[in-house]
């Protein structure tokens, strides 16, 4: 009885640590969400792409930052320009800052002028939860392998003023800068900085 | 203060055009200093010329709204701030008091409820006359979270008095208060250590028998998981803290940096050398 007590207790902790396991350096888990036009996103069927995830929140100061003043959707138009795959994932939760319907979030990407290759709408936190998402924004990058190659902040400077964007080193293009020229990543991790992704409680 | 309801009323302003242009529905365009107090207060009532005066910024905080630790943790930024002070005069670090763990799950960050005195000191030089003011002033940002996040940002000051002789101020309890928050050098008969093995760095402390609820914060971001548990265990003449290492920490720490915070409220500074164990399989 005492044994199976313990068999459970290791094999829940081996559980919890499997929930850390997106390591730069390893296989991006696979996911499977629905967009905000009703369609099916595999991470597998991008393969042979380079991926970005980005992890949003509307009312978050840190994403406002971004959006606000165009430098994300700069990074977006550029990227998916060059071939990327760019995934603007919503995990809040119904009743949380930054939850919207399928509806509200076509309406903000136009009055946004975003164009992202789709927008993620994972309102059960599982595709955060999958890859440990902390903030608004969180940036992974996954190379044509399938395999994580950036986990971290979109840039090196944590702060919710606009005017640092232009001196601060985004990290996301120099992940993929550096990951299409064939070099390693010299940033492949940072802290993400931001607000804490409303995951439901 | 008409200094204050001035940035008020310029908050409002600022929240009132917000609303129109907000592109964002269901966002917080609510000034932060509508759920926290910032005032900047001295230890003595006046200035004496060449002697360190402790300054300090309060934070008073609504109800379940906090602030940042220097770590912030998982989430969240910590105050930043930016002296603007008189010629010659020159401002050392801020003494940070140690934090709570804000937990969120599945994460955590490192931070202050209620009321926080973030200090600093500062030196006037030697050559100033007495009877003179002399204007201290400072701007500070931060970050203020409940559910939701809001920014701050706010422009203090203070005027002191020259006089030869200090004279303690009312704000002097608030200090004392704070620095009872501070982390102090460990009592020099203890031996602390830290080892990185396998996915734990483990920090041992010497010559305590037991500690109740002992915690560790890390002075530096991404070294250890912030809301992995922290296993206590006992051998022989001390304890040992069980540290889940970062995910993101993809290269060995040289040192382990941070504050032990004992239930009691008495808490430690810490900083090691990281010894890297053979028995660790990988560097991970």
């Amino acid at each position: 009885m005492k044994r199976n007590l313990w068999c459970g207790l290791v094999i829940t902790l081996l559980l919890i640590s499997s929930a850390y396991g997106v390591k730069v350096g390893e296989s991006a888990p696979e996911f499977q969400t629905t967009d905000s036009n009703g369609r099916v996103h595999t991470l597998s069927e991008y393969r042979g792409k380079f991926v970005v995830l980005e992890w949003h929140n509307n009312g978050c100061p840190y994403t406002k930052k971004h959006y606000e003043s165009r430098n994300m959707q700069r990074l977006q138009k550029e990227w998916t320009s060059k071939g990327v795959a760019w995934f603007t994932v919503i995990s809040s939760a119904p009743g949380q800052q930054g939850y919207v319907t399928a509806q509200q979030e076509n309406e903000y990407l136009k009055q946004m002028n975003a164009s992202p290759t789709a927008a993620l709408l994972d309102k059960e936190g599982d595709v955060g939860r999958l890859y440990s998402a902390k903030t608004t924004p969180h940036m992974f990058v996954v190379n044509p392998a399938g395999v994580l190659i950036y986990d971290g902040a979109i840039d090196s400077k944590a702060t919710t003023d606009q005017a640092d964007i232009p001196t601060a080193k985004n990290y996301v293009s120099q992940a993929l800068e550096e990951a299409i020229a064939g070099k390693p990543v010299s940033t492949p991790t940072s802290r993400p900085y931001g607000c804490s992704v409303k995951y439901a409680h | 203060m008409l200094n204050r309801s001035f940035i008020q009323s310029l908050g409002i302003l600022f929240t009132s055009t917000a609303w129109f242009i907000s592109p964002t529905p269901g966002s917080a365009d609510q000034p932060a200093d509508e759920h926290v107090k910032l005032e900047l207060v001295s230890e003595q009532d006046v200035l004496v010329p060449g002697k360190d005066l402790w300054l300090g910024f309060r934070f008073d905080l609504q109800d379940e709204w906090h602030t940042y630790w220097v770590n912030p943790g998982d989430s969240g930024e910590a105050p930043g701030i930016e002296w603007q002070l008189p010629a010659g005069f020159q401002a050392g670090a801020i003494q940070w008091p140690y934090p709570e763990r804000l937990s969120t799950p599945p994460f955590a960050d490192y931070g202050y409820e209620h009321q926080v005195l973030l200090m600093a000191s500062v030196r006037p030089p030697a050559q100033l006359r007495e009877g003179e003011t002399q204007k201290i002033a400072a701007r500070v940002r931060y970050l203020i979270c409940r559910d939701i996040c809001i920014p701050g940002q706010t422009q203090l000051e203070l005027s002191l008095r020259v006089k030869s002789g200090a004279a303690a101020s009312p704000a002097g309890e608030l200090f004392r208060a704070a620095r009872a928050r501070l982390p102090r050098p460990a009592p020099p008969n203890w031996k602390i250590s830290a080892a990185s093995i396998r996915d734990e760095i483990v920090l041992d402390v010497k010559t305590i028998k037991s500690a109740k609820a002992p915690q560790f914060f890390p002075l530096h971001a991404e070294q250890i998981e912030n809301a992995a548990p922290q296993a206590v265990t006992a051998f022989p003449g001390g304890i040992r803290l069980h540290l889940k290492k970062s995910k993101h920490l993809l290269k060995s720490i040289p040192r382990l940096e941070g504050v032990f915070v004992f239930a009691s409220g008495k808490a430690y500074l810490v900083d090691v050398p990281v010894f890297q164990s053979r028995r660790s399989g990988h560097t991970q």
